[in-house]
């Protein structure tokens, strides 16, 4: 369908690199938010809640359209049904 | 042989609170507004509790029966502690995001840095190339922003 998922966290490249992309050999890009900036421009910041008490992000989904507009919007509510129909919208 | 007609609301108390309890924990990944149902499972739990503890204290005698209700009523409130101590770890771990962006509004931009130490920014990835399984190129219709909590 023409979707590029990216993956964003706090992770640094290398925890990215050695958690998920060698061991469970993820494909798709693991982009680090190592300052969760991104996190807080997308409100999903929970100060804190890290292992080692970084800041980290809440679990949330953005589909966004090539116009950079977002299409549709998940915040850790909805399932993978809600999204396949979402998908379609920017076919 | 005495019937003890206070014992099934009692228990009724105590079981509607282990199931509002389980209800939250096991529903919560799946969404935030069961804590409203759970509430209410309390709530009725409540009701069985105190209809319970009328018809325990109505009772002149036995005060075996009456140690084991007041057992069944205080494991019942500490499981409604358990249930109030949830709500703010859900609190802390899966926040609100009132002002996250909206469907509609211009997705926020923002600059982080791929597993190579490269650095990628919204606009770049809105005009990456994908190669599909047929091996054509082409530029996506849009890009899946997943946040996630890390590992670490």
């Amino acid at each position: 369908m023409g979707i590029l998922p990216v993956a964003i966290s706090a992770d640094s490249p290398e925890e990215s690199r050695n958690n998920l992309i060698q061991q469970a050999g993820l494909t798709y890009p693991l982009l680090s938010d190592g300052k969760a900036e991104a996190i807080r421009r997308y409100d999903l910041l929970s100060p804190g809640a890290g292992v080692d008490g970084r800041d980290i992000g809440g679990t949330a989904e953005f589909l966004v359209d090539t116009s950079g507009t977002i299409r549709w919007r998940d915040l850790n509510e909805a399932g993978p049904a809600a999204f396949m129909e979402a998908a379609k919208v920017v076919q | 042989m005495t019937t003890k007609p206070w014992n099934w609301r009692l228990w009724a108390g105590f079981g509607v609170s282990v199931l509002a309890l389980l209800v939250y924990a096991v529903l919560l990944q799946t969404t935030r507004s069961i804590f409203w149902g759970s509430l209410a499972l309390f709530i009725l739990a409540a009701a069985f509790l105190v209809s319970g503890l009328r018809r325990l204290f109505a009772q002149p005698q036995p005060h075996r029966g009456k140690v084991a209700g007041f057992l069944l009523t205080a494991v019942s409130v500490m499981i409604f502690a358990v249930f109030v101590w949830g709500v703010f770890l859900a609190a802390k771990y899966f926040p609100a995001a009132a002002h996250a962006p909206q469907v509609g509004q211009k997705a926020p931009e923002f600059i982080t840095v791929d597993s190579h130490g490269r650095s990628v920014a919204l606009a770049q990835l809105l005009t990456t190339s994908i190669t599909d399984s047929s091996g054509v190129s082409r530029t996506p219709k849009g890009v899946l922003l997943i946040f996630y909590r890390g590992y670490w």
